[in-house]
């Protein structure tokens, strides 16, 4: 049944962490007894029991997962994840420009142009190197712009004339 | 019920205008077109279209997203039948089925089959949303706290079991997580500010949807990434509308479906892919040609395109009446109606009086719509399957930005999208399914704030969520769903009731694997 041993020691560990975390601040938050309110009504009851659980199912992933052999020699994250070198690359790339563009570009430059560089960026990286000639790499790069361009100036229209958005 | 009907009459004649058939028009149409493009689900659909329509009156914006839901559902099908790649989770039964018959040259055929299914399961589902939600909100009225606590518990117990068939620990970890991100903020009760480590824009908690836009918008993109590119079938075969009378000959089954579909879109959180598995693992088993099944069968495709468009109004029953979601669309819905004044709840039919019979006109004029575009755009819908997703990914991850940053203007919902889209995309590869956490989000004020309340009310005392009627019902519910997810009563309970759902469900689900 556990065909992702790794992962799911991985996400147990996590998961047992984070229970602990939320366990551990939710014990320290006021229980309001100074002004007579009901112990059971404290702000960190609820946080409390969520973090419990998490605790308790967490462990029981992570040792099941330990049953089933996660710590197996040869046995990787990506291979169970599938995960192969194509998939990795192009992951880590959409993130990096998806990331760049919302972290990094929008707020920082206006509205428009980071979209037009956001969309020219991303479908150049990921169109080009699959043109077979020069003139497909033309027409790649030529509907590249023309899309970044409509995508910019049409969405910046539409949420700022149409739904009164103040544009970041 | 006379009364039901004139509302729903004048609900139909309040929507007869011009302005509100061109939004059903192009809601559906994009639902539709959201639906086919494997890897964007109808919850991105509903979430990214809900930041679009935030000017637009609250009648309109949720007709836009009630449009959009049942598009999308549908519009799943087409990828499902033709790339044997189910465009939303809802569609996966569709392709056992719909798939063999476009290899077999019937693509157009199993388009439309899938079409008239899910134009009778949404019909079921609308007739059961009519009589089924006034009768749950006045049985909602009874509820208290101890009520609602466990309701908010047992969602999330049977949410995670049923959406996580194989590994139910892996839906209730995805639950707590959900409850633990919905405690970040300032608390109901005592005004209490949790794990918020002094940032004034968690203050109120993470803004619920861009959390949506993200766990499922960006996520979801970042999956579509992952995928190796898939090739496109562009043909429709000859024959693109079906023979009524091979379909109607069916209508046990398809009334079956969209009971099936209902129920397990009423269920809190469960949805419209458990709602089209059930539909076709209760269709296989009293089918007359079971051997047909997963091999090009009308009837098996037609029990699964029931069942998901049946569970569509089903999910919305517990919307309107509890402020429940039964799906994760569902949920963006439930949010939706928030940001527009609306306040869903047993209250319904006092505060807003003919809002139920709004949405049942809503999903009518919806249903109708997929109909007549579905058939209508068989042939040129083709074309949306061959849009490079290289052009279509930055597209729609600009709509997320500026949709997440639209609700409030902030750049910190961005940053919110941003980072829960990541945590969404890794419990996705590491197999957790989402809705769960959605529902979590959703239900971790109700749970914490009626929880704590019932503790003062019953003076600390934990005898009245065990001893009151209802209270003790969603106990033991919650209870034996808990235990049925144990692996060793599991095994017990399959040797008792072998026959019954669950093991026709997984023998169906391991076969399409």
């Amino acid at each position: 049944m556990n065909r992702t041993p790794r992962a799911d020691l991985v996400a147990g560990a996590a998961f047992t962490a984070l229970g602990l975390a939320a366990v551990e601040e939710s014990w320290r938050m006021p229980t309001l007894a100074e002004f007579g309110v009901e112990p059971w009504s404290a702000p960190g009851v609820v946080p409390a029991l969520v973090g419990a659980g998490m605790v308790l199912s967490g462990l029981l992933l992570a040792l099941r997962a330990l049953r089933a052999g996660a710590l197996e020699r040869g046995r990787t994250l990506a291979a169970e994840l599938g995960f192969d070198a194509g998939a990795r690359r192009r992951v880590l790339l959409a993130l990096l420009l998806m990331a760049g563009y919302a972290i990094g570009l929008v707020g920082r430059v206006p509205f428009r142009v980071a979209t037009f560089v956001f969309v020219l960026t991303f479908v150049l990286l990921f169109r080009l190197p699959r043109a077979e000639n020069a003139q497909a790499r033309l027409r790649e790069t030529l509907f590249a712009v023309s899309l970044a361009a409509a995508t910019a100036l049409g969405v910046g229209f539409v949420f700022e004339y149409l739904f009164y958005v103040r544009l970041p | 019920m006379p009364d039901g009907l004139a509302a729903l009459l004048s609900a139909l004649w309040h929507f007869a205008t011009p302005w509100t058939l061109w939004n059903v028009l192009w809601s559906t149409l994009l639902g539709i077109v959201v639906g086919m493009l494997p890897g964007l689900t109808a919850t991105l659909g509903v979430a990214l279209l809900t930041t679009l329509t935030l000017k637009f009156p609250p009648d309109q914006a949720i007709l836009t997203l009630i449009c959009m839901y049942v598009g999308a559902i549908y519009g799943g099908s087409r990828s499902a039948i033709l790339l044997n790649i189910p465009g939303t989770p809802a569609n996966a039964a569709t392709s056992l089925d719909g798939f063999p018959l476009a290899r077999a040259g019937r693509a157009g055929e199993a388009m439309a089959i899938a079409t008239i299914g899910s134009f009778c399961g949404s019909l079921v589902g609308m007739v059961m949303l009519a009589i089924l939600a006034p009768v749950l909100a006045d049985f909602a009225l009874a509820f208290g706290s101890w009520e609602y606590f466990w309701l908010a518990v047992f969602g999330i117990v049977v949410c995670g079991r049923l959406t996580a068939l194989d590994d139910p620990l892996k839906g209730w970890l995805a639950g707590l997580l959900g409850l633990l991100v919905a405690m970040v903020g300032q608390e109901g009760i005592h005004g209490y500010q949790r794990f918020t480590y002094g940032i004034t824009e968690i203050s109120g908690g993470f803004g619920l949807l861009p959390v949506l836009v993200g766990a499922f918008g960006l996520a979801e993109l970042l999956q579509v990434v992952k995928q190796p590119v898939y090739e496109v079938v562009r043909d429709a075969g000859r024959r693109i509308l079906p023979r009524l009378r091979e379909v109607f000959r069916y209508w046990r089954t398809i009334l079956r479906s969209g009971l099936i579909g209902t129920f397990m879109g009423v269920l809190p959180g469960v949805g419209e892919d458990i709602g089209a598995w059930a539909s076709y693992a209760a269709a296989r088993r009293a089918s007359r040609e079971r051997e047909r099944f997963g091999k090009g069968s009308v009837e098996g495709l037609l029990a699964a395109e029931t069942g998901n468009n049946a569970a569509v109004p089903g999910a919305i029953v517990p919307v309107l009446t509890l402020a429940v979601p039964g799906s994760a669309p569902a949920a963006v819905l439930l949010a939706a109606m928030y940001v527009h004044g609306l306040r869903p709840g047993p209250l319904i039919t006092v505060e807003f009086p003919g809002f139920i019979e709004q949405v049942v006109a809503m999903i009518l004029l919806a249903t109708c719509a997929m109909l007549v575009l579905g058939l209508l755009l068989i042939r040129p819908l083709l074309f949306v399957l061959a849009v490079p997703r290289e052009y279509l990914v930055p597209v729609v991850f600009v709509l997320c930005t500026i949709g997440s940053f639209a609700i409030a203007e902030r750049l910190f919902d961005i940053w919110t999208m941003v980072g829960f889209g990541i945590l969404g995309f890794v419990l996705r590869e590491m197999r957790f399914p989402m809705a769960p956490l959605v529902l979590g989000l959703v239900l971790g004020d109700i749970l914490d704030k009626n929880f704590r309340r019932a503790m003062v009310l019953g003076a600390g005392s934990i005898e009245p969520f065990f001893t009151r009627p209802i209270s003790a019902l969603l106990a033991a519910l919650t209870i034996l769903t808990l235990l049925a997810g144990l692996p060793w009563v599991r095994r017990g309970l399959a040797r008792l009731a072998g026959r019954l759902g669950g093991a026709a469900l997984r023998a169906v689900r391991k076969e399409v694997r």
